[in-house]
């Protein structure tokens, strides 16, 4: 039993580090569920802020202090669903889950 | 110092002269002005070919926005760029990295313009407001046929070559009309002298004749020194005579060549200065080789040699020496006079260029060597030490 716990321990330490695993543990986790999809709201940042920096910025202020102002959802939607938690993240891991959330969704490469 | 050096200063010559200098300047200005207005007629009709182009280039734009915000809406579905075969187009992010293009010329494009032509393309930019897939600016580019150029660039060489032939026309006027009290006032003094040298000719010879005919043997030797003196001064005037008449008539008489005996010439030409010469107490020396001939105008040669003993004579001290040597291809006068430095020898061929000004004459003689010498292709070299004298070698071609 205990030779599991350290096993089990060792994988989600190793995980711990991985870019992926903070995006997925701490955002698709939560938006597979909840509306508004990640993709949709990705697409909102895009229309409003257009750029990678523009975007990664307005997206780690938005996820460090939430307000309805900095939101790129509508009013609806927002009434709807509510705002987002603030995050508990740290800033290097939070940059890291916007990394990821940018490389997955970017539109550079993919247009035909 | 060759004859070359000597320019026989006309009327017409300066005035041709200055007629090119202010036609160049002219011409310059005006060519100044017509580049200008070349240049600013150029941008216009460039902004004017691209405010045209601007309203189609507007509705390429607005079709491309339109493909972008579907491709933006349906992007996990449809991932096919926009493209028609009218234009070709590109988008830009805020931070201006280049989305997507199908640009011939994507590289420099000018994101802060609306519209240029850059590589025989034209660039229309649009700044969206909703930044569809992240593009903030929207390029369209289209071919530049360029027939406006042509047409412009036909324009300025025909209106611009137009002008210029008139303001040049008008410069020619200008100049006529500015130098024609000038040419009046010497058309006059022109006039003037040949009358007057026309009126002095006939005196001169009836002194001349007239003293000819004096016989010396029956009259006492202080009417005859008198006398003498008189011949003098009348040929002194004559000299002066023949040095004008050739100056004004020289264009309009044609030379008459033929084989002259220039020892016989010399000789004669001598004698007519001997008496001169005595008056001032000058010897004349010759080293003539008998029978040098010589294709020429006699008339013009007799000027030639003239003016070389005159000088000779003229700015030669007094109880001085001349030597003149005749040799096939070459006469040399030689004189003891006040002499000449490097500057002066290099003006001596002016006209109305006079060194010492206590002596007679107008400064016309050299002039007059120097032209004839130019017109029969013969060398003139001048030797010459201040207070020693100076020596005039003319050359020709045996």
């Amino acid at each position: 039993m205990g030779r599991l716990s350290v096993t089990i321990l060792l994988i989600l330490s190793a995980l711990q580090g991985s870019n992926v695993n903070v995006y997925e543990r701490n955002c698709v986790a939560c938006h597979r569920h909840v509306s508004p999809s990640l993709e949709k709201l990705f697409f909102d940042y895009l229309l409003k802020y257009s750029s990678e920096r523009r975007v990664k910025r307005a997206l780690a202020d938005y996820l460090k202090h939430p307000t309805k102002k900095r939101s790129v959802a509508s009013e609806e939607v927002i009434q709807k669903y509510g705002l987002m938690p603030k995050t508990w993240l740290r800033d290097t891991d939070l940059h890291k889950a916007i990394d990821t959330y940018w490389e997955t969704y970017k539109v550079f490469g993919k247009i035909k | 110092m060759s004859v070359s050096n000597a320019t026989a200063t006309s009327i017409s010559h300066s005035e041709k002269r200055t007629l090119w200098r202010f036609l160049g300047l002219y011409a310059f200005l005006t060519l100044l002005i017509l580049i200008l207005g070349s240049t600013i007629y150029y941008n216009l009709q460039k902004d004017l070919m691209l405010q045209t182009k601007r309203l189609q280039l507007e509705e390429y734009s607005k079709e491309l926005i339109d493909g972008l915000k579907l491709l933006h809406i349906y992007f996990d579905r449809y991932r096919t760029y926009p493209r028609n075969p009218l234009y070709r187009s590109a988008i830009y992010d805020a931070d201006k990295v280049r989305i997507f293009s199908t640009l011939k010329h994507p590289e420099g494009v000018q994101l802060d313009k609306v519209i240029y032509i850059t590589d025989h393309v034209i660039h229309y930019i649009h700044v969206l407001d909703s930044y569809y897939l992240g593009a903030k600016y929207v390029v369209v580019e289209i071919d530049d046929d360029r027939t406006w150029m042509m047409q412009t660039w036909r324009n300025i060489l025909l209106y611009g070559g137009a002008t210029l032939v008139l303001f040049l026309l008008s410069g020619v006027m200008l100049v006529r009309l500015f130098l024609a009290p000038m040419r009046h006032a010497i058309h006059l003094l022109d006039r003037f002298i040949k009358d007057t040298t026309h009126e002095l000719n006939t005196p001169v010879n009836a002194i001349l004749s007239n003293i000819e005919m004096i016989d010396h043997s029956r009259i006492d030797p202080k009417e005859a020194k008198k006398i003498r003196r008189i011949e003098i001064a009348a040929r002194t005037v004559s000299h002066i005579y023949q040095d004008l008449t050739y100056l004004i008539l020289h264009h309009q008489i044609a030379s008459q060549d033929v084989k002259v005996d220039l020892s016989a010439l010399l000789k004669e030409r001598i004698e007519y200065f001997r008496i001169l010469a005595d008056s001032k107490k000058i010897g004349i020396e010759t080293d003539t080789q008998p029978g040098v001939t010589l294709v020429v105008d006699p008339g013009k040669m007799a000027r030639l040699v003239d003016n070389l003993l005159s000088n000779a004579i003229k700015y030669n001290r007094r109880g001085g020496e001349v030597f003149v040597r005749l040799r096939p291809g070459e006469l040399l006068v030689q004189d003891t006079g006040i002499g000449m430095d490097e500057k002066q020898i290099g003006e001596v061929f002016k006209r109305y260029k006079r060194f010492d000004t206590s002596v007679g004459g107008f400064g016309i003689g050299l002039n007059i060597v120097a032209m004839i010498a130019q017109e029969y292709g013969f060398k003139i070299d001048i030797h010459s030490k201040i207070a020693k004298g100076s020596e005039v070698i003319v050359r020709w071609d045996v």
